[in-house]
């Protein structure tokens, strides 16, 4: 807990992190799912255009709906959207900058991929038409995380924008995400597609049926047409591998360069902030610019105000008799009921908050990390005025 | 158990294995995502794949998808383990990161097949909870084994998600549970998932868990005397004297308490109102970081719901 926390007054200055991210191209917000990564990386793209006169674009990939419908990107929007000065001056921000977003959708990144590295018209027909495709966006694991990534790295060469805020997919785990740029040339191209779709006039059985159970358990298991299917898929496929891996390469070098800014978002839930942790030591890892760790929703410092709780203890256990020195304080009759209330509701928040301040004085343990705290909004952020109040916190300035 | 991360579906899930069990329930949990949450939460270290015990009468596994693929292959069709299966097995690993649905059809039917295991000559297990993925993926987790019919056109696995897709569209085996919190975009999640549930899948919803609900309610009346406390700095004075503390940080928290009651309330309302089941309220804990202390507060409240 620090000093300041403790005597219940603001709490300590924290970093500017409009500042210190001020000399990034790419900045990406990740973290758990449910900790407020979309409103963080929205918060921070509004800070830096009223910071600086320059073209953002805040990319998120999975908005609440009233918070989309705040930046103007509906459920249908899939093309950025200038959002209007006069609607950020409506929300208490003076822009020197401009403000777009945008919402990654998926599936149709997935076409993208496709379109872009087939090698052909046809082969990208058949892709796009075999069943397999049809599901593969959902099935594969990190595909999504791969598909932000990408878009990301479109938007940064296209040179349109002076800084891209990303937002990116809840994953299983940190590292799904961090591998996904491997996993997908490893996918596209690794040894097993080559075995997979060894060529063969004889057909694609025929060559292996002699040398391993394996076909013909297959065969067995899911029928021989799937397997066809699924072989003449695998071959398709194999035509993207150049292209693929050769991007995936270049979105790798461009996560590990000083253009880019990696920003952890949690929360203090257990769960969330261990896995936040986690990501911590592996961006450093991987040699990602990991630049800040954000507490989102923190409870406002004066619930850990060792005085306030001793008052609020004393009007849960002496409630009648707490309740007569502030009807003679106020002047007015203040009940017992009304006191004890009070005092316990104020007990409950104060009992997590106390817990929440350990955690994040643990979390000092993470070398010189800088931390943000942003409090928890006075009502849920759902719009822009909202986003507007929480760049304060995310400026360092005291909650 | 299904629902957003960050939802505390883990916690949900392991406090319902507490109650079951001690009415003598023999329980098995699954954690689908392997992360160990699950075994950490019912006070155990990461597992693997054998359903090994963690509590009395609670057994627990991680879901791991090549095992569940050996372990498949030795069960019908006598491969020994890891023999002869290396092409395979990688055959498997593309299939498992690619093939819609390959790594959901063996969750599915690791699930299934635990549900028929036999001990002696009863059914192994009483209860089954398996605690989903937290990326909201659950619904085509649980379309899979339908997706795969219409995928396959024959073969053994023809027959096994036939077996499946029975165990998962009657309402007397399974139940689809979804957690969520007091706050605007859990709860429209959680409607959405009900939704979409029932209209996409054969799964019954069985209940709706509104996790951290805020236990007291606090009007603007009871508000009010801390209100009138800092509306002159001689009135902030006086009553700093009397309390002993500053009463704005007492209001800061009072109404903060307000603001959490009264979310609590009107999303507790939206549910009830929206969705087919019943929909608990499971009170705020300051719940420490360890977690089957957690569970066991949450299964505590679970075991006598609030009226």
């Amino acid at each position: 807990m620090s000093a300041g926390a403790a005597r219940g007054t603001a709490r300590a200055a924290g970093p500017d992190l409009v500042e210190l991210l001020s000399d990034r191209e790419l900045i990406v917000c990740c973290g758990s799912g449910g900790v407020g990564k979309t409103t963080v990386s929205a918060t921070l793209a509004l800070a830096m255009v009223q910071a600086y006169d320059i073209r953002v674009i805040v990319l998120t990939v999975d908005p609440a709906r009233r918070l989309a419908s705040a930046l103007g990107i509906g459920a249908m929007g899939v093309d950025p959207v200038v959002v209007p000065q006069a609607r950020l001056r409506r929300a208490g921000i003076r822009p020197r900058g401009e403000l777009v977003a945008a919402m990654l959708d998926t599936k149709s990144s997935w076409d993208r991929l496709v379109e872009r590295h087939a090698p052909s018209r046809l082969s990208m027909e058949r892709i796009l038409s075999n069943p397999f495709y049809a599901s593969i966006s959902d099935a594969f694991v990190g595909g999504n995380e791969y598909m932000a990534m990408e878009e990301l790295y479109e938007l940064h060469q296209g040179r349109e924008y002076d800084l891209v805020v990303v937002d990116t997919p809840p994953s299983r785990s940190a590292l799904d995400f961090l591998e996904a740029p491997r996993r997908m040339s490893d996918f596209v191209g690794g040894r097993l597609l080559s075995w997979l779709a060894r060529p063969s006039r004889a057909g694609w059985r025929a060559v292996n049926v002699a040398a391993t159970p394996f076909v013909r358990i297959a065969d067995r298991l899911l029928g021989s047409e799937v397997l066809a299917e699924l072989a003449e898929f695998v071959r398709e496929l194999q035509g993207m591998y150049a292209g693929v891996q050769a991007q995936a390469r270049e979105v790798d070098r461009l996560l590990r360069s000083p253009a880019a800014g990696f920003v952890v978002v949690t929360t203090l839930e257990p769960q969330p902030f261990e896995e936040a942790e986690f990501f911590c030591t592996k961006l450093r890892e991987y040699g990602m610019p990991l630049q800040a760790f954000v507490v989102n929703r923190m409870l406002p410092a004066e619930l850990v105000d060792p005085a306030a709780a001793a008052a609020a203890t004393a009007m849960v256990e002496h409630d009648r008799e707490r309740a007569a020195a502030l009807s003679t304080a106020l002047g007015e009759r203040v009940g017992a009921q009304t006191v004890h209330r009070l005092g316990e509701a104020w007990l409950t928040l104060h009992r997590l908050a106390v817990l929440h301040e350990r955690q994040v004085a643990r979390l000092r343990g993470l070398d010189d990390l800088p931390v943000a705290r942003l409090a928890l909004a006075e009502h849920e952020v759902v719009d822009l005025e909202g986003l507007a109040q929480l760049i304060a916190g995310l400026r360092g300035r005291a909650t | 158990m299904a629902g957003k991360g960050g939802t505390g579906k883990t916690t949900l899930a392991a406090a319902l294995a507490l109650v079951a069990a001690r009415r003598g329930k023999r329980v098995l949990c699954i954690e689908v995502d392997a992360k160990g949450d699950l075994p950490r939460t019912l006070g155990s270290t990461p597992l693997g794949f054998e359903p090994r015990v963690v509590q009395p009468h609670i057994s627990c596994l991680s879901f791991n998808a090549e095992e569940a693929l050996a372990e498949y292959l030795k069960l019908y069709f006598k491969v020994p383990r890891f023999a002869r299966l290396t092409p395979l097995a990688r055959v498997f690993d593309f299939a498992a990161s690619g093939v819609p649905g390959a790594k959901d059809v063996l969750v599915i039917g690791k699930i299934a097949f635990e549900e028929k295991r036999l001990e002696g000559s009863r059914h192994a297990w009483d209860l089954i909870i398996v605690d989903t993925e937290a990326t909201g993926h659950v619904l085509p987790q649980l379309n899979a084994a339908r997706a795969m019919m219409e995928l396959v056109k024959g073969g053994i696995i023809l027959g096994q998600v036939r077996w499946i897709d029975q165990i998962l569209s009657d309402p007397q085996r399974t139940l689809l549970t979804i957690c969520a919190l007091p706050e605007d975009m859990p709860v429209t999640e959680a409607i959405e998932l009900h939704d979409r549930a029932l209209a996409e899948t054969r799964i019954a919803v069985g209940a709706c868990f509104l996790n951290r609900c805020f236990p007291l309610t606090i009007t603007a009346r009871q508000l009010r005397p801390l209100e009138l406390a800092v509306t002159s700095a001689a009135r902030r004075r006086t009553v700093s004297a009397a309390l002993r503390a500053d009463p704005q940080a007492l209001l800061v928290g009072a109404r903060l308490g307000q603001r959490l009651g009264t979310a609590t309330q009107v999303h507790l309302r939206r549910l009830r109102a929206h969705m087919s089941c019943p929909v608990l309220e499971i009170p705020m804990r300051a719940g420490s970081r360890e977690g089957l202390a957690t569970a066991r507060m949450v299964a505590a409240s679970l075991a006598e719901p609030t009226t």
